[in-house]
């Protein structure tokens, strides 16, 4: 994307859209089908307009008119199958690069489209007048496996008394699934959307409710609505169901949906979303957009949230009652986040792909303004932290994470991101994990550019984009007005150096137009006659994920007179930085150390070094640089910085060091945060795991009863009978997150023969002996399932003899215990089930644990049944993790065939998505390891369901990419029988050399780094990738057996091949030689 | 102390009872040699019948079981006869009692004359006589109450004071609250290991054991239809413990059902949500009625110009 000119934004079509009708007549449940019609009201912008180019998957269409003449059109659609020609092509280099040719061939960004319509001849005959051109089609849809998901749950009644629904998904632009229309978040347009229904049901969609008028028989309604704001057609929804409905009674603009029978949950869930919509349209200083808001919650929901025009759809699992605790903030985040998307996301749309980061980064930069605000400065600076070391670790180990690519238009080789194996330029090729990480750098960056130009700038930044774009919003088809809706990093960027008048390039050149992190090792020493802190700053560049960073950090010294921020700047050669000290060693008498907060504490200064006046120094105590940071000091300043630093961010970092040091200091600093009750409650939950760390490091020498068992006592139990709990009472919510996390931090502690202390285990079989809940506001479903994983961690590997079957007699008597109480309580949720299924989730992990130990015979009939369709998502999920796992442990082919039939063919999108992110999460085997599983038949499978099996979803089609990565690498699988021909003849040396597809994989890293210079995997078009394809067939060798059999390929190249052949060529040999060098 | 003692009161009656058994095992009671007597006489009346019917020899179990059979039949007569009387409020059976008996139980009564004077018939000496068994005397405990002035003598006597003079045990409630805890998670936990042992006996099971299916019995998981509904709705234990603790914060559900309205046009507006009760800033309950949201709204009729 070049940075042009604020001239605005120059569309791809020869056309501009200017409204758009949607007319769905008729929507059949029970067949799954949709029909309708769509107008499209489109100015030409060139004269002579022949061809429009129109995007539309999986549509069946039925006639298409311009103007009342019926029109040709021709479909083609090269996503369905990516790679062509039946080929015996196994590798993925080459795939990616076909499915990227794919994707950019019916790109609307770029123009093009599957659908493309010829203009009568008598139109475009008129010349140069530029009429208004009405393009009119007629579609429907037969059992759509993407766009529309239709949920039909099979009991009797009508649809309506069963629930049924139907409602639109897709990963990013994906409209076209389910109408024919320009599927670009830069096509604005204004719309008229009419859907008929059954008149039990309600249609929900974006924009105004105009009216709802019956049918002449009285069976069916119309809704109808207007959407006169500009949209782009990915942000248009629609969601249809025997809904209940509820007006908030706050907002009556606002509107809530939910299935048959959760009114009640809905109520509760929602009574809190007036408070968000204040706060965004206070920091905002802007009004909600749309004049209206609706959120609906639907079953076997493709993501949790997603945000449309005017509307969210929200997965129904959010919803919740009063008594649920640990759901409801995360109900909160979810509604904050899509709310946040209404303003920059939906009403903003983006100008380009690359421009993506600006509103993930705005959308999520607000959205963590909002948890600063409604969680405290303490859970915000803990999920910044959270965030950015996902990301630091994500980075370091896939490799970069870029937010702005930059596609010059030429064919070179500009792959910006060749460590990935999946192409950056188009959101539809993007491995999920990959996007999800992509939006929380971009929040990150847009918290870094605050730090920069200050959030009152930055919310001036926000508030002037809105009301530019309010202004464009409300003018009528003067469409190059409308531009002015949409977002570049350009027009950001402008408007930050407008409003607040810094130069915030670098600091965009070094995050946004670059990839990675940053790695910073610190250490230091104290040299006591200059009275000098000597820190050493260390970087590393060099490895994979990671950046070099030049300019300010801050570095926070506290010392015995208080804590002085000291900004240094990182230079090209400067490790080491001398800082001065403001205190003597002395030791004070007595007096009281300031804080940074202007605290005064009193401490115990025995355990420092008398030499020094340190007490603890953090490197960028901001996070105001995305990086990792290993800093050394001794362990008694962590043990300081543990106790009086007061930034959770600190705490937490000094909880994480102290792991290294199990001395008795460690243990007193760790059990006096764990009791102090002011301290951030996920600080001292961190300190629950940290504290079970140190004790198993200490067996041999711990003193007392079991590590925090005398603390939960003292905390949880009864006065007169300490081993008895307290009946449950969760009003004060930290106690309650502390008291579900000490056993099962507990139970991680071992005795010298490594296993669980009999106390230990008897302490919690105790909690869930007596367990009480009766007198409680709350569910205690989440402290339950809980102290079952308490029990899971509990579980040590079982003594075997020689493999000896396992058997109940057989059963360690302690494991008897546990499987009892597992017994009960998973049949105890079979007759009252807990929320969301939790107790039952926690009972088959705990089971698979049991069998993985050894303790029970590995069988994973149980998961099975408990992964089929007709249970609860979650618990779906959770079984379908224990048999990804079995299949790992076992080698199981039977069950690895299983998950993958039910990746192609379950009902649910999100199941199917979740099986192939957790076998890519643990895989059956990877590409370096052998396995018997890994053999053709399955190469052939995935490679045929990547190719053609997922078109209807992109986000599935990603996921099979990433497995196929996972198991086989980039290259030819090794597994593969060789090809016919062993040899490739190397016409430039006149020599044979062995196959390179033959060659097995040595790392990717380097593999790919050689030939990378010059591969250019966007450029290949469709076409180059035919030539590729039958080149490879000119090459393809015989088995290594015969080597001196040399077979000459009928087929040659008469075309004259285009320049970037012969870098594949060059390619080619190039990996000839590589590989040949590894082979022998 | 008190148990104590009770256990003691036990384990001497026990002692006493089984001292009595021994004894009497010893040297047959008047009671025994009476039974023995009369069982012996019938065991004579089945050989003669018998014989009677051309029997020269007959097994000794044969015989037995048709003693016992012979015996049944008077005993039952002999009940039956009894309850009739006593339901005629009287307490000797008469004659008709025992015809009547003899009918209900199948037995043509005028059969029976002629039987009675058949000439092949035997004479059966009668039983020896012994002495019928002297109910044992109660043991009397305690001095029996005199009649109190206002009770005319010739009413029974009171009985044995210790059949209705009762002794109040006083146990004191178990206020331990170590106690009530332990008490209260065994009994659930009982309860609740029975009741699932019962569906899981009477319904189809799963088992983490190949070879043994009984010890750790796992209610088979059954798909639903609609699985969300039970796994985010709280179960109705729960409600009623909301119920219990905070009763001002349920809202009422009526209000669930609604949409329903297929064939009549009027309905959706009647059906449509008000806002919740409850919830509601006290300001705007007044104005109720005035919300305007496109959904509330009357559905239209269509309009008659567009019908073909």
């Amino acid at each position: 994307m070049n940075r042009k000119k604020d001239k605005g934004f120059e569309s791809p079509r020869p056309f501009k859209l200017t409204h758009q009708v949607v007319c769905i007549n008729n929507i059949n449940f029970q067949r799954k089908s949709v029909i309708g019609y769509v107008e499209l009201t489109i100015f030409p912008t060139v004269v002579n307009l022949n061809r429009i180019k129109l995007n539309s998957k999986q549509c069946r269409i039925y006639r298409v008119r311009v103007n009342d003449l019926e029109a040709p059109f021709l479909y083609n659609d090269p996503t369905l199958e990516v790679c062509h020609h039946e080929s015996k092509q196994r590798n993925l280099n080459y795939f990616s690069s076909a499915y990227t040719a794919a994707v950019s061939a019916v790109d609307p960004d770029a123009g093009h489209g599957e659908l493309v319509i010829k203009v009568p001849s008598e139109l475009w005959k008129q010349g140069d007048d530029l009429k208004v051109l009405k393009v009119y089609i007629e579609f429907s849809l037969d059992q759509p496996k993407g766009g529309l998901h239709f949920v039909v749950p099979d009991v009797e009644g009508s649809m309506a008394e069963r629930g049924a629904h139907v409602f639109s998904f897709g990963y990013q632009n994906s409209t076209r699934f389910w109408f024919p229309c320009v599927d670009s978040y830069s096509e604005l347009c204004t719309w008229k959307l009419e859907f008929t229904v059954d008149a039990s049901m309600v249609a929900v969609s974006c924009g105004d409710l105009v009216e709802t008028i019956y049918t002449h028989d009285m069976r069916k309604k119309t809704f109808h609505y207007v959407l006169p704001i500009p949209t782009a057609a990915p942000n248009i929804s629609l969601a249809v169901g025997p809904f209940e409905i509820l007006v908030d009674p706050y907002m009556h603009e606002v509107t809530h949906f939910c299935l048959p029978q959760l009114l009640p949950l809905l109520k509760h869930s929602m009574s809190y979303l007036h408070e968000i919509f204040e706060f965004y349209e206070e920091i905002l200083t802007c009004r909600y957009p749309y004049s209206c808001f609706k959120t609906v919650f639907v079953d076997e929901a493709y993501v949790q949230v997603s945000s449309y025009a005017s509307m969210s759809i929200f997965s129904t699992n959010l919803l919740h009652s009063a008594m649920i605790i640990d759901q409801t903030p995360q109900t909160r985040r979810c509604l904050a986040q899509a709310l946040a998307q209404q303003f920059f996301g939906c009403f903003i749309s983006r100008m380009s792909w690359a421009d993506e980061w600006v509103l993930k980064g705005i959308s999520g930069y607000i959205y963590g303004l909002y948890l600063k605000k409604t969680f405290g400065v303490n859970e915000y600076r803990h999920w910044i932290k959270e965030e950015l070391d996902k990301i630091v670790e994500y980075e370091l180990k896939m490799g970069g994470v870029l937010l702005h690519p930059t596609f010059s238009g030429g064919k070179e080789k500009d792959n910006p991101t060749p460590h990935l194996h999946f192409s950056i330029k188009h959101p539809h090729t993007l491995s999920w994990e990959y996007y999800k990480m992509f939006q929380c750098k971009a929040h990150l960056v847009m918290r870094l550019i605050e730090n920069r130009i200050s959030m009152e700038f930055m919310l001036q930044v926000f508030n002037k984009l809105l009301s530019l774009a309010s202004t464009a919003s409300s003018q009528k088809y003067q469409s190059h007005m409308w531009s002015q809706m949409l977002l570049s990093t350009h027009a950001f960027l402008k408007s930050i150096s407008n409003v607040s008048g810094k130069d915030i390039g670098p600091l965009i050149k070094q995050w946004v137009d670059q990839s990675s992190v940053v790695k910073f090792f610190g250490s230091f020493a104290f040299n006591r006659k200059r009275n000098v802190l000597e820190l050493e700053i260390r970087q590393d560049y060099t490895s994979s994920g990671t950046q070099k960073y030049v300019g300010p950090i801050k570095v926070t010294v506290q010392e015995l007179d208080g804590s002085f921020n000291h900004m240094l700047q990182i230079e090209e050669n400067s490790l080491k930085h001398d800082i001065p000290c403001h205190s003597k060693s002395r030791r004070n008498k007595k007096k009281k150390i300031p804080l940074m907060n202007g605290e005064e504490v009193d401490m115990d200064l025995s355990a420092m070094d008398a030499d020094s006046p340190l007490l603890w120094i953090r490197i960028d105590p901001d996070m105001s640089i995305l990086r990792k940071v290993e800093f050394e000091q001794a362990d008694f300043m962590w043990q300081y910085q543990l106790r009086y630093e007061r930034d959770v961010v600190a705490q937490e970092e000094a909880i994480s060091a102290l792991e290294k040091f199990p001395t008795p200091a460690s243990r007193l600093a760790l059990t006096d945060i764990l009791e102090q009750e002011q301290c951030f409650y996920k600080v001292r939950m961190q300190a629950c795991f940290c504290l079970a760390k140190i004790a198993n490091a200490m067996v041999s020498t711990w003193q007392g009863p079991p590590a925090m068992k005398s603390l939960f006592t003292r905390m949880f139990c009864c006065k007169s009978c300490p081993n008895i709990v307290k009946t449950n009472n969760f009003i004060n919510f930290q106690s309650y997150f502390l008291q579900k996390t000490m056993p099962v931090a507990m139970a991680l502690l071992r005795d010298g023969q490594n296993i669980c202390p009999k106390d230990v285990l008897n302490f919690i079989l105790d909690l869930i002996k007596y367990n009480d809940n009766r007198k409680n506001k709350f569910s205690d479903n989440y402290y339950r399932a809980d102290l079952i994983e308490a029990l899971t961690n509990s579980l040590t590997p079982a003594m075997s003899i020689n493999n000896e079957v396992r058997t109940v007699d057989n059963l360690n008597a302690d494991v008897r215990l546990i499987l009892e109480e597992i017994t009960r309580f998973l049949n105890m949720e079979k007759l009252l089930p807990s929320f969301r299924n939790t107790i039952t989730i926690s009972c088959l992990r705990a089971i698979r644990q049991l069998q993985k130990n050894g303790h029970i015979p590995s069988d994973p009939s149980l998961f099975k049944s408990y992964a089929q369709y007709g249970h609860f998502v979650d618990l779906r999920i959770a079984a379908l993790e224990a048999l990804v796992d079995y299949t790992r442990v076992e080698r199981s082919s039977a069950e690895l065939q299983w998950l993958l039939s039910m990746a192609q063919n379950d009902p649910v999108h999100y199941v199917r998505h979740k099986i192939l992110g957790m076998l890519c999460k643990n895989p059956p085997f990877t590409k370096t390891t052998d396995s018997a599983l890994c053999n053709e038949a399955l190469v052939d499978q995935l490679w045929k369901f990547m190719n053609s099996g997922t078109s209807h979803d992109w986000r599935l089609r990603c996921d099979a990419v990433n497995l196929y990565y996972m198991l086989f690498g980039l290259t030819r699988p090794s597994c593969l029988p060789l090809p016919e021909l062993g040899l490739v003849l190397n016409l430039k040396e006149k020599k044979a050399v062995l196959n390179p597809t033959i060659k097995p994989e040595l790392g990717v890293g380097a593999f790919n780094t050689m030939e990378d210079e010059d591969i250019d995997m966007e450029t290949v078009h469709d076409s180059q990738a035919f030539i590729h394809h039958h080149l490879n067939l000119l090459e393809r060798p015989s088995t290594p057996g015969t080597h001196t059999h040399t077979h000459t390929h009928t087929h040659t190249h008469t075309h004259t091949l285009p320049n970037p052949l012969h870098k594949h060529m060059a390619e080619h040999r190039r990996a000839t030689s590589t590989g040949h060098l590894g082979h022998y | 102390m008190q148990l104590a003692a009770v256990a003691k009161i036990k384990s001497l009656n026990y002692t006493n009872i089984s001292y009595r058994n021994i004894a009497g095992k010893a040297t047959s009671s008047p009671a025994e040699n009476y039974l023995l007597a009369r069982r012996r006489t019938l065991q004579v009346v089945v050989s003669a019948l018998l014989t009677e019917s051309g029997f020269e020899s007959a097994e000794k179990a044969a015989v037995e079981t048709l003693t016992e059979m012979l015996q049944s039949y008077i005993t039952e007569i002999g009940r039956c006869a009894k309850a009739y009387c006593e339901h005629t409020a009287r307490s000797v059976p008469t004659l008709s009692d025992t015809v009547v008996t003899l009918i209900e139980m199948g037995f043509n009564v005028d059969t029976l004359p002629i039987y009675a004077k058949r000439s092949q018939r035997m004479v059966i000496t009668a039983p020896p006589v012994t002495n019928a068994p002297v109910t044992p005397k109660a043991l009397s405990a305690g001095q029996k109450r005199t009649h109190p002035a206002h009770i005319p003598s010739h009413f029974p006597e009171f009985p044995d004071p210790h059949t209705y003079i009762k002794t109040p045990t006083f146990r004191e409630p178990v206020s331990d609250y170590q106690v009530v805890r332990e008490k209260a998670a065994t009994q659930r936990r009982d309860v609740e290991r029975a009741l699932t042992r019962f569906i899981a006996k009477t319904g189809e099971t799963q088992s983490l054991f190949k070879d043994d299916i009984t010890t750790f019995p796992l209610i088979a998981a059954q798909p639903s239809t609609i699985p969300y509904l039970s796994a985010l709705l709280p179960s109705e234990l729960e409600l009623q413990a909301l119920e219990e603790t905070d009763s001002s914060e349920q809202d009422d559900q009526t209000d669930g059902e609604n949409t329903a309205g297929n064939d009549d046009p009027g309905a959706d507006k009647e059906n449509s949500m008000l806002p919740p009760s409850g919830v509601v800033p006290s300001t705007k309950a007044s104005e109720d009625n005035v919300i305007d949201n496109p959904y509330l709204r009357p559905v239209k009729k269509p309009k008659v110009r567009r019908k073909k």
